[in-house]
């Protein structure tokens, strides 16, 4: 094989691969669907999202991995769609770390990261579907939930 | 060396002594209360009643006393923030139809009131039937019961856009029946308000 055609085809591999890269990318994204939406807010509150921060408004989608920032007056309600109810106050980070809910069996699982601040929950579907299957973790311990309503405070020892 | 030494130790016993996080399990609206536990890889605690608490300092969970003020003091600001719960409504429909039964008829209102009070939401409905008749006709039977209270709040206002709609014809039986019974608590429509 000559040089010239050894790099077309390298350059026609890699064309390969990147779209079969950005076809994977698209699946995963059409698979990325509403996890909660946003329900009550006060101050200032935003959402990160693949890096990209934008103040949350009540109306507004919740996906998977989306991280819930408050400011010093800001606090922020939302609704999962397992009908698990979520709300914090000042100075809070929350990352919904995983979560995956089939609404024709209404099972599941959760786990969202409290990295500081206050959070109040009410457990929804998930955490009834199976022991186990709702988790909240803290930077120093992870809380298993039974269904119930309990609230969080994690202290910023930063 | 040794004043470095000294500091170390007081600042690692200060650190050990503060709170890092505390956990409470409040009260459900009827008094009773669900369960959660804390752990840490090694020590596990149940708090399993209204106001059972637990915190970790320095890395080790243990039970810890808090009471209703503390609650408030500490909490008040996001219990604030907590959204309208979510509501569930079973309306029954007359044998094979898509027609209210007439106490459902007049619940309807309910649904809609409670829709409305909401600043968004979301509304899911999910048609069913019982096990007269073939599961195909009760495929679209269900879905037709869920397309009537469907189109009956878009028709009083409510935007098309935050409804889902689904029909689960025979799959899901409120009360478990043999095959072609008649039974008026199978006929149904579920929906969830949120």
């Amino acid at each position: 094989m000559n040089p010239v055609n050894r790099a077309w085809r390298a350059a026609a591999s890699i064309t390969f691969i990147l779209t079969l890269l950005a076809v994977s990318h698209s699946a995963a994204n059409a698979d990325n669907s509403q996890v909660a939406q946003i329900k009550t807010v006060s101050g200032q509150a935003e959402i990160v999202r693949n890096g990209a921060r934008v103040a949350a408004r009540i109306g507004d989608p919740l996906y998977e991995k989306d991280t819930i920032d408050t400011g010093g007056d800001g606090s922020i309600g939302i609704t999962f769609i397992d009908n698990t109810v979520m709300s914090s106050g000042p100075n809070s980070e929350i990352v919904l770390e995983d979560y995956k809910f089939n609404s024709s069996d209404f099972k599941g699982s959760m786990l969202t990261d409290m990295n500081r601040g206050t959070v109040s929950m009410i457990s929804g579907d998930i955490a009834r579907s199976s022991p186990g299957a709702m988790k909240v973790k803290t930077p120093s311990a992870i809380l298993g939930v039974r269904g119930t309503r309990f609230v969080i405070q994690v202290k910023d020892n930063r | 060396m040794r004043r470095i030494a000294l500091v170390l130790a007081v600042l690692t016993l200060a650190s050990c002594s503060s709170r890092q996080s505390l956990f409470v399990v409040l009260p459900n609206p009827d008094g009773s209360s669900g369960a959660v536990t804390i752990e840490d890889g090694q020590k596990s605690v149940l708090l399993d009643h209204p106001y059972a608490a637990g915190e970790v300092r320095g890395g080790v969970p243990a039970p810890v006393q808090v009471d209703q003020a503390q609650v408030q003091q500490i909490f008040g600001n996001a219990l604030a923030a907590q959204p309208v719960l979510p509501s569930h409504f079973v309306l029954y429909f007359e044998r094979d139809s898509d027609t209210l039964t007439p106490p459902s008829a007049r619940q309807y209102q309910a649904v809609f009131t409670d829709i409305k009070r909401r600043q968004v939401y979301e509304v899911e409905v999910i048609g069913h039937t019982d096990t007269l008749g073939n599961p195909p006709h009760n495929q679209q039977l269900s879905m037709s019961r869920a397309m009537m209270i469907r189109d009956r709040l878009v028709h009083d206002g409510i935007s098309p856009k935050s409804i889902s709609v689904a029909g689960r014809g025979q799959l899901d039986l409120a009360v478990k029946t043999a095959d072609q019974v008649a039974e008026p608590r199978n006929r149904r429509v579920e929906i969830t308000v949120r």
